[in-house]
């Protein structure tokens, strides 16, 4: 076994090293301060019982244990497991094919990608805004477009079964972030592939699903794992989409409490009702079932993603 | 060319400093802090999530207080949050720039002085005030036997009902317009059946009654069931008491299956979304024959609609000779932890929740005062005013329990289960009272 070599810094590397110092400091002062403490300080926090004021009073593992018999934490749970697993597929398919929307040979692309991009620039507060009135099952665009197809009307906000679908909906018009990742390395596959595939007589979609598909895995790979990290982070649409309501339901969080998603219970119990021990053991548990996830998707993604240098 | 390291410091600290002097705007000795103003006056900041037509008669009693105060100049700032929503100001005060002065829901003091939020004001000597308010408001500003808040404004709960629309239905009003005793509630779901329209496609394009619409809670029929909700002796919740669930059961999950589920919360998704501006809601609009709602309803028609033909009554109650039943909300002036200027914050309270400025909300909301000498001064209850004001000596208040917002939000959800029918009431409450009893237990025995 060889051990790792030392390192060893010369003159000018000590010195180009104090230089730099006093410039990353900043930085390496706000992580410490404002991302590595409070991390470590909310994990003694899941051991205590605090109200975020006075002192800390130790209860053990009571928080975690709570959490057991706690039936809204379950509920927020399935909702942010539900929410995932329908955004996450939905939201890669949507992102591939506006990339290749954006990919096409055309003169007026660069009109086209600003087009698709666009709503990814616009707040999402905005943008929640605007669902809402789209949605509206008597007077929504939505659903007078349905209307035509014979469909009955939906009540997607005020339906259980259909206000985290809104949600993943809502969630399509934020696809032109991921877009345009995958539409760089649509770019990057070589031309000459396609050129040969082309002699050989394979058609589009052959040529999609032998060439491309298969060498844009490693960003399908990227955004499996940040989607998911954030699908289970969703709080702002449903933040917005319960909010005062005089139809009765603005103490819960939507219609059965569906839309009670992880952080926004999470957000209920540190800053309504005063319980930051057992929010911060809530955002323990939720760290641990997104690395445990990533970890998953990472093994899953030896089977299908192929790297170029394979 | 590397700079030295003595250089690269240097040039640190002297962007440091120049950053550091350029933030440190000196102050000019006696000038006003804000136009409008007093020389010599010293800043105090207040915080409310009040939106129009109630901030503007904030921003109003706050030029009153500016223009005649010598020691305070009160700036308002508008901030997010609402009832139980408060993370701007628990962040902002853990973050040392919190306000001086805060709103707040006054059914969440004891709550929020549980967990530490707030400064007792007894050395301000706020404990001498007590018998200038009513006396419900008064408790609900204590905790543990200290005061932590000054009541401003309150409310009463009546039936309001659109004349027009049930004139047009064919519904005789006389019952309710002689206002001399409640209605059952069996009589309002006859005139109200008459009311509902359905179109084509079998969505209802007026309802008569929908009674968990705005202020139809589960507090408004719990207590006009005669409900009790708090057992302060056991120091437990009780939203299982056999009459509240009664009330859950006939006027959540039975008048829900009378009108439809589905089509009633289609209804109410389609004229009452989230975040609807005050001048649509459904009633306003015509397309609701009656709705439980406050005083300050008065004023939104005023605004909004000042032709509407409408009535206020008595919230109908079980059987024929119930006494009438509401109950009381409203909110309060507090000072969180660690204010900058807690006594000239401390005088603008006395002053807005005072007789200067409850006076100038009444007028302008008509919203109702706690302050004992105003609440006989017939000149601020104009017309239907006057109904709401006179039932406040008989209303009930919710219970100031330090996990106030938890039981709200735990009677909601029970309520939300009921109107849906997802799970029977009795099962709902019980496992509201569960959840909030199990949170409360720490807070036992309340003084």
């Amino acid at each position: 076994m060889i051990a790792a070599p030392r390192l060893r810094l010369s003159h000018d590397d000590w010195r180009n090293l104090r230089t730099a110092l006093p410039f990353v400091l900043p930085w390496v002062i706000g992580f410490f301060a404002f991302t590595l403490y409070p991390i470590i300080y909310s994990l003694y926090l899941s051991f205590n019982q605090y109200s975020g004021f006075g002192d800390a009073v130790p209860v053990g593992i009571a928080n975690y244990k709570h959490m057991v018999s706690d039936p809204l934490f379950w509920k927020a749970l399935y909702n942010t497991g539900y929410y995932t697993a329908l955004a996450v597929p939905i939201g890669l398919v949507v992102a591939i094919v506006l990339a290749l929307l954006m990919n096409q040979n055309l003169r007026e692309v660069a009109i086209y990608r600003a087009a698709f991009y666009l709503p990814s620039i616009l707040p999402l507060f905005a943008l929640t805004f605007i669902f809402i009135v789209l949605l509206n099952p008597r007077f929504g665009a939505v659903n007078y477009f349905l209307g035509f197809l014979h469909v009955p009307t939906i009540n997607w906000l005020g339906d259980a079964r259909w206000t985290k679908v809104s949600v993943v909906i809502l969630a399509q018009l934020g696809a032109g972030g991921p877009a345009l990742i995958f539409l760089a390395s649509l770019r990057a596959v070589p031309v000459e592939l396609y050129e040969s595939a082309r002699l050989e007589g394979a058609g589009p979609i052959r040529r999609f699903w032998h060439i491309t598909l298969p060498l844009i895995t490693p960003v399908i790979l990227y955004d499996l794992i940040y989607g998911t990290i954030l699908g289970l982070q969703i709080f702002t649409p449903a933040y917005i989409l319960v909010g005062g309501t005089s139809g009765g339901a603005a103490y819960t969080a939507g219609p059965e409490n569906s839309l009670l998603f992880y952080v926004f219970y999470l957000y209920k119990n540190a800053f309504q009702y005063s319980d930051m021990g057992y929010a911060s053991a809530m955002a323990w548990v939720l760290f641990v079932i997104s690395i445990v996830l990533a970890v998953l998707i990472m093994r899953w993604s030896r089977y299908w993603v192929h790297y170029e240098a394979d | 060319m590397t700079l030295l390291p003595g250089r690269g410091i240097r040039a640190l600290i002297l962007s440091f400093l120049m950053v550091t002097a350029c933030s440190t705007g000196g102050s000019t000795g006696s000038a006003p802090p804000l136009a409008g103003c007093n020389s010599g006056t010293t800043l105090a900041t207040f915080w409310t999530s009040h939106t129009p037509p109630d901030s503007d008669s904030l921003k109003n009693i706050v030029t009153a207080f500016n223009k005649q105060s010598n020691s305070t100049c009160v700036k308002l700032v508008q901030v997010p949050g609402s009832e139980t929503d408060i993370a701007k100001l628990t962040t902002a005060v853990r973050g040392g720039t919190g306000p001086d002065v805060y709103m707040l829901d006054r059914f969440t003091v004891a709550e929020r002085a549980a967990a530490g939020v707030l400064e007792d004001l007894t050395p301000y000597g706020a404990a001498s005030l007590g018998s200038s308010y009513l006396d419900f408001a008064w408790q609900e500003a204590q905790f543990k036997g200290k005061p932590y808040a000054l009541p401003f404004d309150t409310d009463t709960r009546a039936l309001y009902y659109n004349k027009d629309l049930l004139k047009a239905a064919g519904v005789d009003t006389s019952a309710l317009d002689a206002r001399d005793k409640p209605v059952t509630i069996d009589a309002v779901r006859t005139m109200a059946n008459k009311v509902n329209k359905k179109d084509a496609s079998g969505n209802y394009t007026t309802v008569g009654f929908i009674p968990w619409f705005e202020q139809g809670w589960h507090y408004t029929w719990g207590f006009a069931y005669g409900g009790t909700f708090f057992d302060k002796a056991a120091c437990k919740v009780t939203p299982d008491d056999p009459k509240i669930v009664q009330a859950y059961k006939d006027m959540f999950w039975d008048w829900a299956g009378s009108l439809g589920v589905a089509q009633a919360q289609t209804f109410i998704s389609s004229y009452a979304p989230p975040n609807l501006p005050t001048q649509q809601n459904a009633f306003l609009t015509g397309k609701l024959g009656f709705m439980i709602s406050g005083d300050w309803v008065l004023g939104n028609i005023q605004t909004y609609v000042p032709n509407l033909k409408y009535g206020v009554t008595y919230i109908p109650v079980p059987h024929a000779g119930d006494a009438a039943a509401t109950w009381a909300g409203g909110w309060s002036m507090v000072i969180p932890k660690g204010p900058k200027n807690g006594k000239g914050g401390y005088e603008f309270m006395k002053y807005i929740a005072g007789e200067p400025g409850q006076r100038v909300y009444t007028k302008e909301t008509q919203h109702t005062p706690t302050f004992k000498s105003l609440t006989s001064d017939s000149t601020l209850f104009p017309g239907d005013h006057s109904f709401f004001s006179k039932q406040l000596s008989a209303a009930h208040s919710r219970p100031p329990l330090p996990v106030g917002g938890l039981y709200w939000d735990q009677l909601s959800t029970a309520q939300d289960a009921a109107t849906r029918h997802t799970t029977e009431p009795a099962a709902a409450l019980a496992t509201a009272a569960s959840a909030t009893n199990d949170k409360l237990k720490q807070y036992c025995p309340l003084a």
